[in-house]
């Protein structure tokens, strides 16, 4: 591992001289002391290889161990395998929104407006999908008038932090009904922390235990109306703009039953009044989210023309003469503190909700509906927090606080501590499409980066992480070819670092290399694995990367070892085991390097075959054609003249006539002349032929000569 | 050829549904099924690189909103390489070998095919290195198991033991990728340089005829990574590789393969659905029977494959192309249901199984 370096200049990724506190983890390893030795390196992933070592002293005890740990980020909302998962899916709409972009920056260059939010959503949406996972509960098929909770998805908080994002940095759209964005997501966001297995303590209250806790009672309950638990859960529904709870709750109202309706008829009119009001409320949106009631209005003026109508409807309800003619106290109470809240009376705002972000929402919906933008949204949420504290700090906040503080450095930061590596590399794509700021720090050129912007940096070291694992190296390439800068070293450095010994992940490396025609790296990988196939005695294999790769200087390297196992194995029964070889050197489009000599030299010996076995002057001339071709060709090495020559004795005294004519003769007598002379030569390897072999040649071919001169 | 495929496959789109698994898929086989009544099985060859363990498992797949439950699995002491089924009336034999050079037979009871013994060869001499290629025969009695070694090994799956005999040795000059029977005692055999190799066990000593690999001069060379035999016409042979190439072998005329899908590098054409590595080929009964009038016998029969760049695909002789699936990663293995040929699986490399049914 690299060390400190001296002066943070020099490095790539620089480095905060304040030292933080060190945190202490205890490993359990059971080796019992003195402990000589400890290794520590890495091993898979985030995984530490930590081995302990005892001195070889005590022959009872064991030696040592080797215990791996694991780094987690702590994050256990996804495990390993999901978290490939968010992986696996992301590749392609990243890829796709890519492309995208550099063919709108291509066409910029001629037009100078270009718009692209609709593919930044579009990528946005479908990562977005990766991240959800259906609630583990199957929702029931009849819908019980007594559920007034529904759960579809079960919320996770990555989803919750991409949705924010969205909402903030990539759906322009948005922006003209902020507010009721948010009221969506925090009804999500509020689920997430009332969440038994959320960060936060079980024991704290919000509107969702508070409804759930109802909700379990509701089978006891004679007349709900005279619990003082159900109207503080009917105006906590209203408050964060559960209208759907809201108005299933008032339905239960005792007046409602069919016995009741006769004497109670104007608390009955009274509490229904109440409900309509609930689901007529304006709303500020283009349509209704699933559990959401009201009208929907797309302009301002619209809306607050209604807006202006509804809250008169509401006053009209709050001076009525009925409520005195209703004698239910609870009910008359209960009822007019819900028109209160609606009213956006702070103090039934606050007492209606538990935590600062339910106060929050319930500002938005009846205090401040017309917001637009940030504007005083950051304030707000301070001032909500001093209101209605948490006691724990949810790992959302921090995100929450940089976006509406406008600050994207610590957006990132947010992203990257709580979400980790991939959340960061996928969401800069959403920062940089929100403004133009962002953009600039993004994509400025850094020189302490070593030139490269954070937007590249984040992807190279996500990167980094799909290559250190083995089920994600593959999909690292996208994210290290979207580098300009850095990318194609690293993809070189990763496509190297692949184990070769396996044909299909070899074969996989090489489908990246032609994806990205990075024909040199495909060139040398071939070579490599070569050269491993070969030294591992599967010759074949060797022979056929070498091949592959073109490369005629280990080829004929190779050659040279091949031709001794030749010299020493080819008997006329062992060439079935290199019928093989000799087919694969035979494609004439491929280099050999010299091995055609090997498909010449089994094309004699099978005419020597057929000559043996039969005595046709036909077949004996083909041997001979072969035998000259073999001698005649550059590429047959020198120490197997002798033998071949050798083995062709039979042809230079047929008996029949001379099968060689003067100059294929004189060809072979000049061959061995040269043969002669290059023993002199301190070099020469002397073959396992007998002594007088060159004599006996030398005298066929003589003869030979004699007869073909004759004969001509 | 592009337009006629549209029109004549304009029909219903297959019913696809996905089963992400949390381990990387090596293989996957139909197991077949006693009654179709009954619901399905698969068995999947899994490596868990985390914890560098590998482990066949037995799933049932349900007829009804098809979903896949674990019925069994064995723990495999190395990754496994190549796996094949076969069924007969009292037994379900399960084949699989591994890249340390051992063979594994596991035998379930076909009515709820729990493991119910295993045998396995892990001998010095059998072979070394990966094995890369396995076939059972038609009753399960004997397996032909090829390798990167060269050797060409015929194991005799006896009733608590298992025996092997050497066929051939090539030591190392030639490396094995596929295998397949085509009778009772004959088997081809493919690898470096899109070569196939034909054996008899009558005639020992070597393969009897072989498809000299220059064929392929026209375009790179490659390697056959996947071989078929139709039953009913054991004299061809069809074969997968590299580069999108896929080809079948006629014994009755041995010098020229016939092209069902190729890329041609030289000239630039294309005539395939894939560029890449065609990890696996088999006869395509479904589109056979879809096109009935079609299957003289001197055409090759639809071939189904899949590749590294994604794509699951039958193809006809002359060019005819139909698109079952089209995924992002590769795809590395699948198989067709025999019993219902419109029902594949298939294996992604994001460690997934996926269920098409083509009805």
């Amino acid at each position: 591992m690299p060390g400190r370096l001296s002066s943070s200049g020099d490095s790539v990724v620089p480095f905060s001289s304040e030292v933080r506190d060190p945190v202490v983890y205890h490993i359990q390893h059971g080796v019992k002391p003195p402990i000589s030795r400890l290794s520590i390196a890495w091993s898979r992933g985030n995984c530490l290889r930590v081995s302990f070592f005892r001195p070889e002293l005590d022959e009872e005890e064991v030696g040592g161990k080797v215990v791996e740990v694991k780094l987690s980020s702590g994050d256990e909302e996804f495990d390993d395998s999901q978290k490939r998962k968010i992986a696996y899916g992301s590749v392609s709409p990243f890829a796709v929104f890519q492309n995208q972009k550099n063919s709108i920056l291509a066409m910029s260059k001629m037009a100078y407006h270009i718009d692209w939010s609709h593919q930044v959503m579009e990528y946005s949406r479908d990562v977005k999908s990766l991240l959800g996972y259906p609630s583990t509960t199957p929702s029931s098929v009849i819908d019980d008038p007594r559920t007034v909770l529904k759960t579809g998805e079960k919320p996770t908080c990555l989803k919750a932090a991409w949705e924010l994002l969205e909402i903030f940095y990539a759906d322009k759209q948005s922006h003209a009904w902020l507010p009721e964005c948010l009221v969506d997501w925090l009804a999500v966001m509020i689920l997430l922390t009332s969440d038994y297995d959320s960060l936060l303590s079980a024991s704290e209250v919000t509107v969702h235990s508070k409804l759930v806790d109802l909700q379990n009672q509701l089978v006891n309950f004679q007349a709900v109306e005279d619990d003082r638990n159900y109207w503080e859960g009917v105006s906590s529904a209203l408050s964060v703009g559960w209208f759907d709870t809201a108005v299933k709750l008032l339905r239960l109202h005792g007046s409602y039953q069919v016995d009741q309706l006769g004497n109670r008829e104007t608390e009955n009119g009274l509490v229904e009044a109440v409900a309509v009001l609930i689901s007529k409320m304006p709303r500020m949106r283009p349509e209704l989210s699933k559990r959401g009631l009201g009208e929907c209005f797309k302009t301002k003026p619209d809306f607050m023309k209604a807006w202006e109508k509804w809250r008169g409807h509401i006053s009209k309800l709050e001076c009525s003469a009925f409520w005195i003619q209703c004698d239910h106290q609870q009910t008359r109470d209960g009822l007019r503190n819900l028109l209160q809240i609606m009213l956006g009376n702070t103090n039934s705002l606050e007492a209606a909700t538990c935590n600062w972000m339910e106060l929050y929402v319930s500002n938005f919906l009846y205090i401040r509906p017309f917001t637009m933008g940030l504007e005083g949204m950051y304030t707000l949420a301070q001032k909500c927090m001093q209101l209605r504290p948490m006691s724990n700090t949810h790992r959302l906040m921090g995100l929450i606080f940089g976006i509406l503080g406008e600050n994207i450095e610590v957006v990132l930061a947010e992203c990257s501590r709580e979400f980790g590596l991939w959340m960061v590399a996928h969401a800069i794509e959403l920062l940089t499409a929100g403004s133009n700021q962002a953009e600039m720090l993004l994509h400025e050129e850094r020189h302490n980066l070593g030139g490269i912007s954070i937007e590249e940096l984040h992807r190279l070291v996500y990167a980094q992480v799909l290559a250190s694992h083995a089920l994600t190296w593959q999909i690292a390439p996208v994210y290290l070819m979207s580098c300009m800068k850095q990318g194609i070293a690293l993809l070189e450095i990763l496509l190297y670092k692949q184990p070769v010994q396996h044909n299909r992940m070899l074969l996989k490396s090489l489908e990246i290399c032609r994806m990205y025609q990075l024909d040199s790296i495909s060139t040398n990988l071939m070579k490599i694995a070569g050269i491993y196939h070969w030294k591992h005695g599967r010759k074949g294999f060797g022979v056929f990367w070498l091949q592959q790769a073109g490369d005629e200087l280990r080829l004929s390297r190779i050659a040279q070892q091949l031709f001794d196992y030749v010299g020493k194995s080819i008997s006329d029964d062992s060439f079935k085991q290199w019928e093989g070889m000799i087919e694969l050197l035979s494609s004439e489009a491929m280099s050999a390097g010299g091995l055609e000599f090997l498909h010449k030299y089994r094309d004699l010996k099978k005419s020597l075959q057929k000559v043996r076995d039969g005595i046709a002057t036909d077949t004996a001339k083909q041997a001979v054609e072969s035998l000259i071709l073999l001698m005649k060709s550059p590429s047959t090495p020198q120490r197997f003249w002798l033998s071949l020559m050798h083995d062709s004795l039979k042809l230079l005294n047929w008996r029949e006539r001379p099968l060689l004519n003067v100059s294929q003769t004189n060809l072979l007598l000049n061959k061995l002349q040269e043969l002669s002379m290059a023993r002199l030569r301190p070099d020469f390897c002397e073959t396992d032929l007998p002594p007088q072999t060159l004599g006996t040649i030398r005298l066929a071919l003589a003869t030979n000569l004699g007869r073909a001169i004759l004969e001509e | 050829m592009a337009i006629e495929m549209e029109m004549e496959f304009e029909k219903e789109s297959p019913k696809i549904y996905r089963f992400p698994q949390s381990k990387y898929i090596d293989a996957l086989r139909w197991i077949p099924s006693p009654s179709s009544a009954f619901d399905r099985f698969i068995s999947l060859a899994l490596h868990d690189p985390d914890t560098d363990s590998s482990s066949i498992e037995i799933h049932s797949l349900t007829n009804q909103n098809p979903s896949l439950h674990l019925e069994s699995s064995w723990t495999s002491s190395s990754r496994i390489s190549a796996l094949k089924v076969s069924q007969t009336p009292s037994k379900t034999l399960i084949a699989a070998s591994s890249f340390d050079g051992s063979l594994n037979l596991l035998l379930t009871n076909p009515l709820n095919v729990v493991i119910e013994s295993e045998n396995s060869i892990s001998d010095k001499d059998f072979h070394v290195g990966p094995i890369s290629g396995i076939d059972l025969n038609g009753g399960g009695s004997e397996c032909v198991t090829v390798g990167e070694d060269g050797r060409v090994n015929l194991v005799n799956v006896g009733e608590s033991s298992l025996g092997y005999k050497t066929v051939f040795d090539s030591h190392g000059l030639v490396s094995y990728a596929a295998v397949k029977w085509a009778s009772p005692y004959e088997f081809a055999t493919g690898g470096l340089g899109f070569s196939l190799q034909w054996w008899d066990q009558r005639k020992p000593g070597g393969a009897v005829s072989q498809l000299k690999g220059d064929w392929a001069r026209r375009s790179k060379s490659g390697i056959v990574h996947s071989i078929d035999i139709h039953p009913s016409r054991k004299h061809v042979c069809v074969a997968g590789g590299s580069s999108g190439t896929i080809f079948a072998w006629d014994l009755r005329w041995q010098q020229q393969p016939i092209l069902l899908s190729w890329v041609d590098a030289q000239v630039g054409g294309v005539n395939s659905p894939s560029e890449s590595e065609v990890w696996e080929v088999q006869y395509d009964a479904y589109m056979q029977s879809q096109n009935v009038s079609n299957t003289s016998s001197t055409r090759v029969l639809p071939v189904m494959m899949c590749s590294e760049d994604g794509i699951l695909a039958s193809i006809e002789q002359g060019g005819k192309q139909v698109e079952v699936l089209g995924e992002t990663s590769s795809i590395n293995s699948f198989d067709i249901d025999l019993q219902n040929p419109s029902d594949v699986v298939c294996s992604l490399e994001w460690e997934s199984v996926v269920f098409v049914s083509r009805q």
